[in-house]
């Protein structure tokens, strides 16, 4: 648990010290607010969601790419693979919520017709969506700048899919999408628990997708026998 | 400078000229009593530390070295390729505890490779490694977190095996200090220069107190006086028991070496 | 007078001292450096005693033992070996006689 918690640490640390890339991180979500900010505020929300959530994916497929020479050395140090991700995870999760709090702060503030309620909830599953997301993508593309170009790929569709539409469920940040919906329109409490369960969904699926692809890459390799001192 | 930093003092530099521990013990309880007896300052009585300290260690002459003890690292026959492009071939070392292996050859011949077979980072096509004890790596470059502190570095590590953050600090500024650096201090990893981080680099790979330690080139951006220190950092880590194989392609160091792995020929060979 | 060539005859013959002032028993590092300054050497440098000491003791010439002191710690005790013996009656002679001509010449050209 120890080792968990200290990558879950480190990760933190790391990340929130990187104030250049977290400032710039940070623009694109405000970017997204402030310019339909005087059109229909639903555009703003949904559009300040999809930033938050690159911005968290990015951050995350930073993270990944600087530990990636760094992790063979802890699992000889004795750490596990479960330990190396789900702490890395952990740790992005909770960078992740620091850098959307401001961003809810600001819905409150600047536009109180809301359920703020559902934004705070809408939040949460681009956060949880998000580092998984970003780890995945991290841990299969070796250079961070196809990764970068891949998650802005998907921010694109995001943005652009009509969210009602068959493939809609299939991109990763639809929850969002759902429950801002919910939040902005005050429409049916189906649209909060459609959005709930695919974000629980998705979420659950790209952490073991990360779990597998880390799990093989981390792996003690048969040909090594480890015996121990007489 | 009073007696007792006097004797301390002296203490150090005797280890440092690696004068056995024992043999070092008499000279100091000597001095002391002598010191004793007369009364004076110890700079007028004995002269300084450092100078006392050399004179001994001439007289006495360096601690023999301890016989090679049961192998710890036995990797055989080890074979990879990269498509088409054999790396290795029918590549084997053999290093007890107590030794320095040396693994040359010309770039791109497959060093680096051969050491993260041996640390079961990277999979082989075939042969077998076996390691009896703890394993230590250090990469080439790269194997540190540019935006954490070194004290950091070595809490993470030591978390691995379980080792509390206090201590796990205190043993990492002490491996650092062997080399020549002070560690604890509030500069991030990345503002450090090339020689510093590749020092962090080293201190992190024996923080684990491991029994085999595999060590790609760690030596890129020190300056001589630091690059005279690994070597004989490695000696006493060497005397300690631990075995030890090294990447390199700088040959001046080789007579202080037991076995030397050359493959540049991408064949198998060991001469001891 | 220039101390450092007062070191450099003292560097020459202080092993031989050594021994000399052990023939008649055993002895610690402070007893014989008192010793050999009260005998007119004068004062010996620590720093310059012990090596030649630990040089005479790997040699085997001297061997030493450690004993507890009547009041308070514990010292190194040197002792001649025959070895020692047999080294300090050669070369001793060798010393006189190479010394004897040498205070010839030189009480020529001091006294002329």
């Amino acid at each position: 648990m120890n080792r968990l918690v200290t990558v879950a640490e480190m990760t933190a640390r790391e990340l929130l010290r990187r104030r250049g890339v977290l400032l710039l991180l940070l623009l694109m979500p405000l970017t997204f607010w402030l310019i339909r900010r005087d059109a229909y505020v639903g555009q703003s929300v949904r559009s300040l969601l999809l930033g938050v959530s690159w911005a968290v994916s990015t951050a995350a497929l930073f993270a990944t790419g600087a530990a990636r020479e760094l992790e063979p050395r802890l699992r000889l140090a004795g750490y596990r693979p479960h330990h190396l991700y789900l702490g890395r995870m952990a740790g992005l999760w909770m960078a992740g919520l620091v850098i959307a709090a401001p961003f809810l702060l600001l819905t409150v503030l600047d536009a109180p017709e809301l359920r703020h309620g559902g934004v705070a909830v809408a939040m949460l599953c681009c956060v949880g969506v998000a580092a998984p997301f970003g780890m995945l993508i991290g841990v299969l593309l070796p250079r961070e700048l196809e990764g970068t170009l891949l998650l802005l790929t998907v921010v694109a569709v995001q943005m652009l899919i009509d969210p009602a539409g068959s493939g809609a469920k299939l991109t990763p940040f639809w929850s969002s999408r759902e429950i801002a919906t919910w939040a902005v329109d005050h429409t049916d409490d189906g649209y909060l628990a459609r959005g709930v369960l695919h974000g629980i969904v998705v979420t659950a699926l790209l952490v073991a997708a990360v779990a597998a692809v880390s799990s093989v890459r981390l792996r003690r390799r048969r040909h090594l026998r480890q015996l121990p001192t007489g | 400078m009073n007696a007792d930093e006097w004797l301390r003092t002296l203490a150090a530099e005797l280890h440092q000229r690696r004068v056995a521990a024992d043999a070092a013990r008499h000279v100091v309880v000597e001095a002391a009593t002598h010191l004793r007896e007369d009364g004076r300052d110890p700079w007028l009585v004995l002269g300084p530390p450092g100078e006392y300290a050399a004179a001994i260690s001439e007289s006495i002459g360096p601690a023999p070295r301890p016989r090679p003890g049961p192998v710890r690292l036995h990797a055989q026959g080890i074979t990879k390729r990269y498509g088409r492009h054999t790396v290795l071939r029918d590549a084997s070392l053999t290093v007890r505890a107590g030794q320095i292996a040396a693994v040359v050859g010309a770039n791109g011949c497959g060093k680096s490779t051969f050491l993260r077979i041996c640390a079961g980072l990277v999979s082989l096509d075939t042969g077998q490694v076996t390691v009896t004890g703890r394993l230590g790596y250090c990469p080439q470059q790269g194997g540190t977190a540019d935006f954490l502190l070194p004290d950091e570095h070595f809490v993470l590590v030591g978390a691995g095996r379980g080792v509390a953050r206090g201590p796990a600090r205190r043993a990492g500024r002490t491996a650092a200090r062997q080399l020549g650096w002070e560690a604890g201090g509030d500069v991030l990893t990345r503002h450090l220069s090339g020689g510093t981080r590749q020092k962090l680099n080293l201190t992190m790979s024996t923080l684990s107190e491991p029994d085999v330690l595999l060590l790609d080139e760690p030596y890129q951006g020190f300056d001589h006086g630091t690059y005279v220190n690994f070597w004989d950092q490695l000696a006493r880590l060497r005397d300690q028991g631990k075995a030890i194989v090294v990447v390199t392609h700088l040959l001046n160091q080789l007579d202080r070496v037991d076995l030397v792995l050359d493959l540049t020929a991408a064949t198998r060979g060991e001469r001891a | 007078m220039d101390s450092d060539r007062r070191g450099q005859w003292l560097r020459g013959v202080l092993d031989l001292c050594v021994l000399a002032a052990l023939r008649d028993g055993e002895s610690y590092g402070y007893q014989l450096a008192q010793a050999l300054d009260v005998a007119g050497v004068g004062p010996i440098q620590g720093g310059t005693l012990y090596p030649v000491l630990l040089r005479l003791q790997r040699t085997g010439l001297v061997t030493a033992q450690w004993r507890e002191g009547t009041s308070g710690p514990a010292r190194k005790y040197y002792r001649l070996t025959e070895h020692g013996r047999a080294t300090l009656r050669q070369d001793g002679s060798a010393w006189l006689a190479f010394v004897a001509p040498v205070n010839t010449i030189v009480t020529k050209g001091v006294d002329g």
